[in-house]
C-alpha cells in the first residue's frame, strides 16, 4: 500500500468509527441529566436480599396507587375484590411461586385488568388529575438515579407533579423499593452472570473461526499458487 | 455415504455443474478491497432478522392492549432465552441499515453504479426504500412511546404539503388524505397497528427477498467491479470466486458476527432505547423525539429548511438524486482513485451525510438550523457537481485519445 493509500484507509476508516462511536455508544452533543445516588443507597439498590424487603415496602407505601402487573402486583383496592382470585384463575399466566407464602405469583392481561380495576383506576385519576402509571417497566424506562430521587423527593425531579411525597426522610427505604423495581425489570444475578459467559463464548466462537478460516485460506491458496 | 447422496441429486439436479460454473470458474478481480465485503454482510444480516424475526412473531402480539407486555413481560421475562433473540432483531435492524449506508457508500466511491451496473443500483436502491419501511414498521411494533410518537410524526410528513406556494387547498387535501390513509384513521389505533405488523412480518421480508434474488443475479451478469475502475477480463486475471474471496469475505464475515454479538450480548441501551421502555400514551407528548438515526439525515434536511413545504421537497429530492445517480454521472472514469474532483466531492458528501445525521439529534437552535442548512447544501452539492464532473472528465478523456 502506497502512503496516500494509507491515508485515505485511516481517513474513512477513523470517520466511519467515530461516527458510529457518537450515535451508537456515546453522544456528547446531547444532553445527559444525571441523577446522583449515595454510594450506600447504591449498594441496598443493588441487594436482592433488599428487593424482597422492597416489594413488602411496595405493598404498604405505594399500592394503593400503583400496579406492578410483571410482579403480579396490583392495587390494593383491586386485589381485595371478591372477584379477583377467580379472575386470576380463569385470565392469569403463572409468574412464579412465592418463595415465603408459598402462594401463586400471577401475569394479568392488561385489558382485562384494567376493566376490573376501572372504577378504582378513576377514581385515583379524579383525586390526582391522571392514572398513576403502571411501575412494571419504570425502572427501564427511568433508570435507578431518577427513580431514587424522583421517589424521595417528586417535585424536586418532576416539578408540579401530582405523586405526593410518601418517602420523606425515608433514605433507606426509598432504595429498597428501587431495589425491588430494578429486580422485576433486570434478571437475577445468577442469570446475568449465565448470560455474560454465553456472550463470552459466542464472541469468543466467531474471532476463532474467522482466525481459522483466515489460515486455512492462507494454506489452501499457498497450494494453488496465488501467493497471498 | 455422502458422497452417494450427492451423486444420486447431482444425476438428478446437475448440482456439481452448477457449483462448478458458480463458484470456482466465477473469476472476480484479486484487488477488492475490504469494503467489499459490505454486500455479503448485508445478507447476513437479513437472515438474522428472518430467524429473530420468526422466533418474535411467535410471541408478540398485535394488538395494543396487548403488543407492550407481549414485548416486554413475554418475551423478555416469559419464554426462555426469547431476550436473547429481541436483542439480535433491534439490533439487527440498526446492523442492517448501518450496513447498507457502508454498502451504498462503497458504491459510491468506486463508481460501481455505472455502466454496465445502473440496474444493479436502482435495484439496490429500491432494497434500500423497502428497508427504511421494514424498520419503521417494525419500530412501531413493541407499542412504546417512541414507537408511538415516531409513527405520529413520519404520518404527519405529508401535511406538510399544505405549506405549498400554490394550489394550498389542493396540495392540502392530498397530504391530508395520504396522512390518514397511512395511519389508517384520524389516529393511531388498533387499525395502523395491524396493517404495519402485516407489512413487517410479511409483505416487506418477502419483497425484500425477492429484490435480494434480483440484485444478486444482477450482479453475477454484469460481473464485480474493480478498486481500480478498469473492467478486467475475467478470464485472463480473475481469481476463482471459491476459496479465494468466500473464505476471505467468510472470514470478515465471523469477525462481524463477533462485533454484533458483543452489541447483543453488551451494550443494548441504544438499539432498545430507554423511552420506549414507557407504554404508549396518546396523552402525553415526550419532551423530544427524533426518528432513528438511519433517517436523522433526511429528517435534517426536512427539518432545517424553513418551509415545510420546501423541506418536504427537499428531502424527497435526497431520495430521488441518490436514485439516478447512475445519471447524473456520466464520465467515462470509474472509481475515485482516478477521479481526483469526484474524490473531493465524495469527502463532501460523506461529511455532509455524517454532520446531518448529528446534528438531527440536537435540539432545533438557529444555530444548528443553520448547520443544517450548510450540510444539506453540502449533501445536493455533491450530486449537482456530478454532470460538471462528468462534463469536463470527458474532455480530459477525449485529450489522451480515449475513444467514445
Ligand atoms: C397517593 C397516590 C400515590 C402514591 C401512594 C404513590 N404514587 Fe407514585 N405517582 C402517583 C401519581 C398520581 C403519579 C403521576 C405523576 C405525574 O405523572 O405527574 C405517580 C408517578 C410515579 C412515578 C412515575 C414518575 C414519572 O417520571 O413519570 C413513579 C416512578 C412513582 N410514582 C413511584 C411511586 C412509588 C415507588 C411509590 C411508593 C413509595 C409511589 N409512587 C406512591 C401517585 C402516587
Ligand atoms: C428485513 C429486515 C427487518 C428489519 C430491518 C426489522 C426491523 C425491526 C425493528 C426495528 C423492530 C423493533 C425492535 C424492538 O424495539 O423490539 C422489529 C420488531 C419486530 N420484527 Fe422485525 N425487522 C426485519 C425483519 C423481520 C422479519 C423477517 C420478521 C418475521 C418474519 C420480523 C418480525 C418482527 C416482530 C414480530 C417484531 C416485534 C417484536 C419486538 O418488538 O420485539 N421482522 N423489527
Amino acid at each position: 500500500m502506497s502512503a496516500w493509500d494509507t491515508i485515505k484507509t485511516a481517513f474513512f476508516g477513523g470517520l466511519t468509527f467515530l461516527f458510529f462511536f457518537v450515535i451508537w455508544i456515546y453522544n456528547p452533543f446531547v444532553h445527559h441529566t444525571e441523577y446522583e445516588v449515595p454510594s450506600q443507597m447504591e449498594e441496598i439498590i443493588n441487594d436482592p436480599k433488599a428487593a424482597v424487603e422492597g416489594r413488602e415496602l411496595f405493598k404498604t407505601m405505594c399500592a394503593s396507587c400503583h400496579s406492578v402487573r410483571y410482579d403480579g402486583m396490583y392495587l390494593m383496592s383491586v386485589a381485595s375484590k371478591p372477584e379477583f382470585k377467580k379472575i386470576l384463575d380463569s385470565f392469569g399466566t403463572l409468574i412464579r411461586i412465592d418463595e415465603k407464602t408459598k402462594e401463586k405469583v400471577m401475569f394479568l392481561p392488561r385489558d382485562v385488568y384494567e376493566a376490573i380495576a376501572m372504577n378504582d383506576l378513576l377514581m385515583l385519576k379524579s383525586s390526582f388529575g391522571k392514572i398513576p402509571p403502571d411501575l412494571s417497566t419504570m425502572y427501564l424506562s427511568r433508570g435507578e438515579g431518577y427513580l431514587y430521587n424522583f421517589i424521595l423527593k417528586p417535585q424536586e425531579v418532576l416539578p408540579g407533579t401530582s405523586m405526593p411525597a410518601v418517602m420523606t426522610g425515608q433514605e433507606e427505604n426509598t432504595a429498597k423499593i428501587v431495589a425491588y423495581l430494578k429486580s422485576v425489570s433486570e434478571p437475577s444475578k445468577g442469570e446475568k452472570v449465565k448470560r455474560t459467559i454465553m456472550g463470552i463464548l459466542v464472541i469468543g466462537y466467531f474471532i476463532a473461526m474467522g482466525f481459522l478460516l483466515w489460515i486455512w485460506r492462507k494454506k489452501l491458496l499457498a497450494n494453488m499458487g496465488y501467493g497471498h | 455415504m455422502l458422497g452417494k447422496i450427492v451423486d444420486w441429486i447431482d444425476e438428478r439436479a446437475k448440482v456439481r455443474d452448477l457449483y462448478q460454473t458458480q463458484m470456482v470458474d466465477y473469476k472476480v478481480p484479486k484487488n477488492l478491497t475490504f469494503p467489499y465485503v459490505f454486500g455479503v454482510l448485508a445478507l447476513i444480516t437479513f437472515a438474522i432478522q428472518v430467524i429473530s424475526g420468526i422466533i418474535l412473531l411467535m410471541y408478540y402480539k398485535p394488538i395494543i392492549a396487548h403488543a407492550f407486555d407481549s414485548a416486554n413481560y413475554t418475551i423478555m421475562k416469559e419464554i426462555p432465552f426469547a431476550w436473547l433473540f429481541r436483542h439480535m432483531h433491534a439490533a439487527g435492524a440498526n446492523f442492517f441499515l448501518a450496513v447498507v449506508y457502508l454498502h451504498m457508500f462503497t458504491g459510491i466511491y468506486y463508481t460501481a453504479y455505472k455502466k454496465p451496473r445502473e440496474l444493479t443500483w436502482i435495484v439496490g436502491w429500491v432494497i434500500f426504500f423497502v428497508l427504511l419501511l421494514t424498520a419503521l414498521s417494525g419500530y412501531l411494533l413493541p407499542w412504546g412511546q417512541l414507537s408511538y410518537w415516531g409513527m405520529v410524526v413520519t404520518t404527519e410528513i405529508p401535511t406538510s404539503l399544505k405549506d405549498a406556494p400554490v394550489l394550498k387547498g389542493l396540495f392540502g387535501a392530498i397530504g391530508e388524505t395520504v396522512s390518514i390513509w397511512m395511519k389508517g384513521g384520524f389516529t393511531l389505533g388498533d387499525i395502523a397497528l395491524g396493517r404495519f405488523f402485516g407489512l413487517h412480518v410479511l409483505f416487506l421480508p418477502l419483497t425484500l427477498m425477492a429484490l435480494l434474488g434480483i440484485h444478486l443475479y444482477l450482479v453475477r451478469a454484469a460481473g464485480i467491479s474493480n478498486p481500480d475502475g478498469v473492467e478486467i477480463d475475467k478470464k485472463k486475471e480473475g481469481v476463482p470466486f471459491h476459496p479465494y474471496m468466500t473464505l476471505k469475505e467468510g472470514a470478515f464475515a465471523m469477525g462481524y458476527l463477533a462485533l454484533f454479538f458483543y452489541f447483543v450480548f453488551f451494550n443494548m441501551h441504544h438499539f432498545l432505547p430507554a423511552d420506549n421502555f414507557e407504554p404508549a400514551d396518546p396523552l402525553k407528548t415526550p419532551p423530544h423525539i427524533a426518528p432513528e438515526w438511519y433517517l436523522l439525515a433526511f429528517y435534517e434536511i426536512f427539518r432545517s429548511i424553513p418551509s415545510k413545504f420546501w423541506g418536504f421537497i427537499a428531502f424527497n429530492l435526497a431520495l430521488v438524486f441518490l436514485l439516478i445517480l447512475p445519471f447524473l454521472d456520466f464520465s467515462p472514469v470509474k472509481s475515485a482513485r482516478k477521479r481526483p474532483l469526484f474524490f473531493a466531492m465524495f469527502v463532501v458528501l460523506v461529511i455532509s451525510t455524517m454532520a446531518l445525521t448529528i446534528l438531527g439529534l440536537m435540539p432545533p437552535t438557529p444555530t444548528n438550523a443553520k448547520l443544517g442548512l450548510f450540510f444539506a447544501a453540502g449533501f445536493f452539492l455533491f450530486f449537482l457537481s456530478l454532470p460538471v464532473i462528468s462534463f469536463l472528465e470527458w474532455g480530459w478523456y477525449k485529450a489522451k485519445g480515449g475513444q467514445e
